[in-house]
């Protein structure tokens, strides 16, 4: 007999098991490409094991929105104050609950299949305007040879479905580029895969780029993190007595873990994500595409965007590195030789308290004295909003941030970056020591912003 | 409106918020904000959606947690089981002393909104701001019923006579803004 289950080994979660019908999702181009492109860009340069690719990465993404939605719609997990506002989660027997378990599945191992070669580096400067990776995910999603696989899944799923998770609010357009309304139920189902607290896909980056960077910091309790999720009513503020649409939260037992997970993000983010020569590395990288694909970005149409993945890109770098005629050449080089310009500026509290946009003046004062060309800025400030999730306790739900000191002290995480050409960096250097509080000394409102 | 400028906006806007009693938390600011940009036209620059609790900015959400990075905001927790206020600091003055002429261009808005809106709770922000929405955005050319309807319709939890008076405000809000010499767009 055919076998109807598969699985797949994994070094984060042992196994990942989907049945035959997810299997041709997963056996089509679009996510097979996924193999072909790194999960951390250029960082296996800083950490030489982080090699891994998206492919794998969605693969955990599924495996895990699927633990927690079961955790989540268990029945004895289910509030009866949000049970009426969920009837599309509440019954377990019910085909709409396992239609939504399966759409919930696939717009998890898709979340990221139009994702550039190197993952996130240099997006905004290497799409036309108006366009990033959600945007191509949601085409490929919509494409011909994937709408054909989901209408033959049992139940059919519907694309729009599967986009609304995969992206979720703010990030799903419909085809005429307007956002897409989402129902409560969606809302969840979606945080579920993207959410900014407890969001999957954020669970498996920091443990499985944890891994294989060969840090420790990524590393958090998920097993009891993911067993003490629920959806619950939003936290109260003071002289209100009408919750807000229910939100994921924790029981108080898994607040620990919640807090674990959330110091992971700020120290993975701190040493791996930004960690300064992975930065210029990107830098040097955005540099080249810029030069080498034609008219300066890269295709937004679906079959260009699948025929270019890590591989021609480093094919292209390693030509143009040894070819100093070749478009991309200094940066190329710079890759491969790993001659990278050198930091001579970070944020520092003391710059900042005297101004805020300190980086951007002492990047500016720099490009000034030693040409724009011996020079990059990196800037970053992190996208994410407020840690204040619901706490189920004994008497109710609370606020996370009212319940815990260790969400409280989590520092946002930013950067401000400034690199210089290796031949000028320590003359950079001296130049900033003598001069960089009078760079950043504020100056008077002039004109318009 | 460049970042600093805006971040010097909205943190005058917390401030005004808080001074006309606001508890000021996140949902506070979005919905302050919103009505900013949106019908007073101040430029913000931000992208609103419909999601939990109303008018929704991931932009905004995104722009005060790099206040918070950069010192302009700070959390302030509250006691259980509430949720936290955002407070400007002492270096956001600082800030909006260097731009006095981008704080004295917006004041009549931002004065105007915080307040009408500093004295409102989180869930009558949410009505409020989702009836703006519907009458600016969604159903401009529709009859107050209608509306009524289509603002129970995306707010399940707001009832007929809620969703009615919020619809109401709003027009109150617009003949108030206008006697004071402020344009409000619906």
């Amino acid at each position: 007999m055919a076998k109807r289950v598969h699985e797949i080994r994994d070094p984060i979660h042992v196994f990942v098991r989907l049945d035959s019908q997810e299997r041709d999702a997963l056996d089509c181009w679009p996510l097979q490409r996924l193999r072909h492109v790194h999960q951390l860009g250029l960082t296996y340069l800083i950490y030489p094991g982080a090699t891994h690719r998206r492919f794998e990465h969605s693969l955990g993404v599924m495996e895990l929105a699927s633990r927690v939605f079961d955790v989540v719609t268990r029945s004895d997990a289910l509030q009866d104050s949000v049970r009426d506002q969920l009837p599309e989660l509440a019954n377990r027997e019910d085909d709409v609950h396992r239609y939504w378990r399966r759409v919930l599945r696939m717009a998890a191992l898709c979340h990221d299949i139009g994702h550039l070669p190197f993952s996130h580096a240099a997006e905004e400067e290497l799409l036309p305007r108006g366009w990033d990776h959600e945007r191509i995910t949601a085409d490929l999603i919509r494409s011909n040879e994937m709408v054909s696989i989901w209408r033959n899944m049992g139940p059919g799923l519907e694309a729009d479905d599967i986009v609304k998770l995969a992206l979720g609010p703010g990030r799903a357009m419909g085809t005429d580029g307007s956002p897409m309304d989402f129902t409560c139920a969606e809302e969840i189902l979606a945080e579920i895969i993207v959410g900014h607290a407890f969001g999957v896909d954020r669970m498996d980056y920091l443990l499985r780029d944890s891994h294989h960077a060969g840090v420790a910091y990524g590393k958090f309790d998920h097993f009891r993190l993911i067993d003490t999720l629920r959806i619950l009513p939003a936290p109260l503020s003071g002289g209100d007595d009408e919750s807000g649409e229910p939100m994921l939260g924790v029981e108080e037992g898994g607040l620990l873990s919640a807090e674990a997970l959330l110091l992971a993000r700020y120290m993975m983010y701190s040493q791996v994500y930004f960690h300064p020569v992975r930065r210029i590395y990107d830098i040097h990288l955005r540099d080249f595409l810029g030069e080498w694909l034609e008219g300066g970005v890269f295709s937004t149409m679906a079959q260009d965007q699948l025929a270019m993945t890590d591989n021609e890109v480093l094919s292209a770098i390693r030509v143009a590195a040894g070819e100093p005629s070749t478009p991309g050449h200094d940066p190329a080089r710079r890759i491969c030789a790993h001659d990278h310009y050198r930091r001579v500026y970070s944020r520092r509290p003391s710059d900042l308290a005297k101004n805020p946009d300190a980086g951007s003046a002492v990047a500016h004062a720099v490009e000034h004295q030693f040409g724009a060309d011996a020079v990059r800025y990196d800037t970053y400030r992190q996208k994410q909003g407020l840690e204040d999730f619901p706490v189920l306790r004994d008497d109710g739900v609370a606020s996370s941030a009212s319940m815990s000191d260790v969400l409280q002290s989590i520092p946002v995480v930013a950067t401000d970056y400034v690199f210089v050409v290796p031949e000028q960096c320590e003359a950079a250097k001296r130049w900033l020591r003598s001069n960089v509080d009078d760079v950043i000394e504020p100056r008077e409102e002039t004109g318009d912003g | 409106m460049d970042r600093l400028r805006r971040s010097a906006v909205l943190a005058e806007l917390a401030d005004r918020l808080q001074g006309n009693g606001s508890w000021c938390g996140e949902t506070h600011i979005q919905k302050a904000a919103f009505l900013l940009q949106e019908a007073l036209c101040v430029p913000l620059g931000f992208r609103f959606i419909l999601y939990r609790r109303g008018p929704f900015s991931f932009d905004l959400r995104d722009e005060l947690t790099a206040m918070r990075a950069d010192g302009l905001l700070r959390v302030r927790p509250r006691e259980q089981p509430y949720g936290p206020s955002l407070d400007a600091t002492e270096r956001s003055r600082a800030l909006r002393q260097r731009l006095p002429k981008t704080i004295e261009g917006v004041q009549p808005q931002v004065s105007f909104v915080g307040e009408r809106m500093g004295v409102r709770s989180a869930s009558e922000l949410e009505r409020l701001s989702t009836a703006y929405y519907v009458m600016h955005q969604d159903l401009p050319q529709a009859d107050l019923d209608e509306r009524v309807r289509r603002v129970t319709r995306l707010k399940p939890h707001v009832g007929a006579e809620q969703a009615r008076a919020a619809l109401l405000e709003v027009d109150r809000m617009k003949t108030d803004a206008e006697r004071k010499g402020l344009r409000f767009v619906i």
